[in-house]
């Protein structure tokens, strides 16, 4: 039982990492633009099935579709960014139901290109199990863990050290006093939306590297990195990954001691949890309630 | 019958106001004044909900109202206005008077918001949107018509003259002098220009940097030195 | 004096013209049947973003759980239906007080919870097998009753049903909103912290309108398990039945009580006879095509416009 339930936590750890890239891109963009993306897990699954595409039609490992989900889910991003951008009023209301248009539009188009069926990756080089002393995982698993703890560190290198990171920094907190100081806010705008699409590039392919795909789990995602973000209180980058984790852990943990058919409702219900019990967020951050 | 008592309020590192105490009885009428930015608005804020302090008391009619939310205070009799008007977007003149009387005292009466309507100038355009088709005296009219429909004990008014052109100001200054009496309601005002506070008010309170300097008759106050210092060197903007 | 006009006649045609002309045909009926269910539902959704100032992508919650409580009461129960649909109604918006804490939260969030809270219904219905028989789903729901010597069970029955429903909703949202509480909401929409310190208290009112959009949509979602007499949890909390009423609302304008409805019976019809014919699988994708066109383009949706445009004409003729 003891074994079981530390597989569960370590599994869960593992999945935490593709989660808190997903929900750092959604934050990100959240937090110079004050829109959220509905669209965003619909991006990742773009990137999952790019890399399905390139391992079944060119036989290779589904790494090596990185460059292309890159350049196509970034395309794909800055054309939602132009679409939001032209948004003229309440746009706080009207992004929500632009996104939540683009979200419909990316699912219908990934069925219709590459129908309903559920998706898995066939390389065998990812599906090699790794055990390390009790625990076990896939090798994907763990490579996909290390690569999202490294783009964790790098975005925060990034966010603290570059000037570009620190203007979307500064116009998270403060837009017009950003304004006064020469960041030009839409600039900033458009690159955390395609850094955030290069989050999601990285976790989309991860996600089809030890997991099963379909069209109908964008949607899934999205409220998944919602979720996270609700945990975290829409706060920093640990914070971020703690909510993660934290869901990553929940999940694996019900479908362990339940049944996989529970595995979402455990993460809903954290979530309720979290905004009776805590309504900013494990880790503070004030200013979301009305 | 409004009692603040060590009230703090902090945004972030800033703290906007900073232990201020003072009171405001049923049947007087107190001056606020201090340079831009000595926190008077925030102090407002607090006292009407919309902000939260960080630390002191606001007790209304004996009763402590610092967790009490917003529209419950209101009910209780803590009307306000805001320094830039905020009229109901949407609605009518009327209709804006309607809704503070309906949901501030309780009940409708029409007859109060003629009256209302009528000594606040507004009569003539009652029906007109109050967001679109008003100009600033209006605006700052409507401020003060709704906060009394809301039939409050305490009427907080925020730099209601400012702004205005000589006529206009000198309408709102006759009308300001009866309300008083008229609709029986304790005022604390914020007005920078020294002659109308000294006109209006039986007191006066000084803010500066967020604390309390001064609180007294306004012939004594305004000869204090540290008051003369905070108005002359860090006020550019108050009318005079 | 013409809008007066002007809505006779619709209720002239809608109650006595289409089922007298087109009653025999089953096809159209039950197209009309299917664009006044989603117009309900768009109604009962604009309700809640027009007053309550609220995008939800939840509605699908409610209406699986009207349609599950009306279903269950009917069949093991034996609950008149009228009563079991009302109570429908009664148990979504009990679904929805479990909404409260989010009301709190601003725009964004509350979008996102609700959407979010939409699954767990799905989720519970779907494993709750003792009662809602799971993914098997129920069969043999009740039909609706023949009375005052008309059988309601057939096509046109159901269609005059789901019409008054929704007109009954539609007069019931007309009040409100030209009750003092509608003129408050109003208010609230652009100038929220000015509304409240005249003594409104935004949170409870918005929870009204929550409770009020929950009921309706609740009602609805019991009509339809009755009229098609079959459920599963995926069909029951398909997240269509919150996406064409979006599509519907926004596309008639859900500033307006009958641009929704409007807007239902335009887009369920052309997307029935049109798109479905263009992409059969994946016709959806034009509806949230035409959703980000009216976002980027007309926000508010045609029936302002087309308003506008007949004022124009009148001032020109
Ligand atoms: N919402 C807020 N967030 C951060 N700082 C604020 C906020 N409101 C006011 N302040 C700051 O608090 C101080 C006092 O402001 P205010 O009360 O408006 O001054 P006054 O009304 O006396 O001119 C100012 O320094 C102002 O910048
Ligand atoms: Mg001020």
């Amino acid at each position: 039982m003891l074994e079981l339930i530390l597989q569960a936590l370590f599994s869960g750890v593992l999945q935490g990492g593709s989660y808190a890239l997903i929900a750092l891109g959604l934050a990100l963009v959240f937090g110079t633009m004050k829109v959220i993306n509905l669209a965003h897990g619909e991006l990742v699954l773009l990137a999952a099935y790019i890399a399905y595409t390139v391992e079944s039609s060119l036989g290779v490992n589904p790494v090596f579709a990185i460059p292309l989900a890159l350049l196509i889910v970034c395309a794909a991003a800055v054309l939602v960014y132009f679409l939001v951008d032209l948004i003229r009023q309440d746009r706080e209301l009207n992004s929500l139901l632009l996104t939540y248009g683009i979200a419909i539009i990316l699912t219908n188009a990934i069925q219709l290109i590459w129908s309903a069926d559920i998706r898995s990756t066939g390389s065998a080089w990812f599906q090699e199990p790794v055990v390390i002393g009790p625990l076990y995982s896939m090798r994907s698993e763990l490579v996909f863990f290390v690569v999202s703890l490294a783009l964790m560190t790098g975005l925060w290198w990034w966010l603290s050290r570059s000037w570009y990171g620190r203007a979307v920094r500064a116009v998270s907190s403060q837009r017009d006093a950003a304004k006064l100081m020469g960041v030009n806010p839409r600039k900033t705008e458009l690159v955390s939306f395609i850094v955030a699409s290069i989050l999601a590039s990285f976790a989309g392919v991860a996600l089809f590297s030890y997991g099963v795909i379909q069209p109908s789990y964008g949607h899934v995602l999205t409220v998944k990195a919602f979720i996270i973000t609700v945990l975290a209180g829409m706060g920093s980058i640990p914070g971020v990954l703690v909510g993660a984790l934290l869901l990553g852990v929940t999940e694996a943990l019900t479908v362990t001691l339940a049944s996989s058919a529970l595995q979402e409702l455990a993460g809903m219900c954290l979530f309720l949890l979290v905004l009776f019990v805590m309504p900013n967020g494990l880790f503070g951050a004030a200013g979301r309630r009305g | 019958m409004l009692r603040v008592e060590e009230l703090s309020v902090c945004f972030g590192g800033l703290t906007a106001v900073n232990k201020v105490s003072l009171s405001v009885g049923t049947d007087e009428v107190v001056g606020l004044v201090g340079p831009n930015g000595a926190g008077k608005t925030t102090l407002f804020n607090a006292v009407s909900g919309l902000a939260r302090p960080s630390s002191g008391r606001i007790i209304f009619d004996s009763v402590d109202v610092l967790r009490a939310p917003l529209h419950r205070r209101a009910k209780m009799g803590i009307g306000r206005t805001f320094q830039i008007p905020q009229p109901l977007h949407e609605l009518t003149v009327r209709e804006n008077l309607l809704v503070a009387q309906r949901f501030g005292a309780g009940q409708v009466d029409q007859q109060k918001i003629d009256e209302i309507l009528e000594f606040t100038n507004l009569a003539p355009k009652g029906d007109r949107e109050a967001a679109k088709e008003l100009a600033l005296t209006e605006l700052k009219a409507l401020e003060v018509a709704k906060a009394l429909a809301t039939n409050p004990k305490l009427l907080m008014l925020d730099e209601v003259l400012a702004g205005l052109e000589t006529s206009g100001k000198r309408r709102f200054m006759a009308m300001l002098k009866e309300l008083h009496q008229k609709f029986a309601v304790g005022i604390l005002i914020i007005e920078h220009d020294i002659e109308t506070i000294s006109n209006l008010c039986q007191r006066v309170v000084v803010l500066n940097f967020g604390k309390l300097i001064a609180d007294g008759a306004p012939d004594q106050v305004f000869r204090d030195p540290e008051v003369i210092k905070s108005y002359t060197g860090a006020d550019h903007a108050g009318s005079r | 004096m013409k809008t007066n006009a002007s809505i006779w006649v619709l209720l002239l045609v809608a109650y006595g013209a289409i089922p007298l002309t087109l009653g025999s045909n089953h096809y159209v009926m039950s197209l009309l049947v299917a664009a006044l269910v989603i117009g309900g539902i768009a109604l009962a959704w604009a309700l809640l973003g027009n007053l309550g100032g609220m995008v939800s992508f939840g509605h699908s919650a409610f209406f699986g759980v009207g349609a599950y409580v009306s279903a269950l009461l009917t069949l093991k129960a034996g609950t008149p239906i009228v009563i079991a649909m009302l109570l429908g109604g009664v148990g979504a918006l009990l679904a929805s007080l479990v909404m409260l804490p989010v009301l709190r939260l601003r725009g964004p969030y509350f979008a996102l919870a609700i959407l979010a809270y939409a699954h767990i219904f799905k989720i519970i219905a779907t494993e709750w097998t003792a009662v809602t028989g799971g993914s098997a789903g129920l069969s043999s729901i009740p039909r609706f009753p023949t009375a005052f010597g008309f059988d309601f069970s057939g096509k046109v029955g159901s269609y005059l049903i789901i019409l008054s429903v929704v007109l009954i909703f539609a007069l019931c949202y007309r009040l409100i909103r030209a009750s003092d509480y509608g003129i408050a909401l109003r208010a609230m929409h652009d100038s929220e912290d000015a509304t409240r310190v005249i003594g409104v208290n935004s949170v409870l009112l918005k929870a009204l309108m929550l409770f009020v959009s929950a009921f309706m949509t609740g009602v609805i979602g019991a009509f339809n398990a009755h009229y098609i007499n079959f459920l599963e949890p995926d069909y029951a909390f398909n997240g269509l039945w919150v996406t064409l009423p979006i599509v519907a609302a926004i596309f008639g304008g859900y500033r307006t009580i009958l641009g929704p409805l409007i807007g239902a019976v335009t887009v369920y019809l052309i997307d029935q006879l049109v798109f479905k014919s263009l992409i059969p699988y994946g016709h959806q994708l034009i509806l949230g095509a035409l959703l980000v066109a009216m976002i980027l383009f007309s926000p508010s949706g045609l029936v302002p416009l087309l308003r506008a445009s007949v004022r124009r004409n009148h001032a020109a003729g």
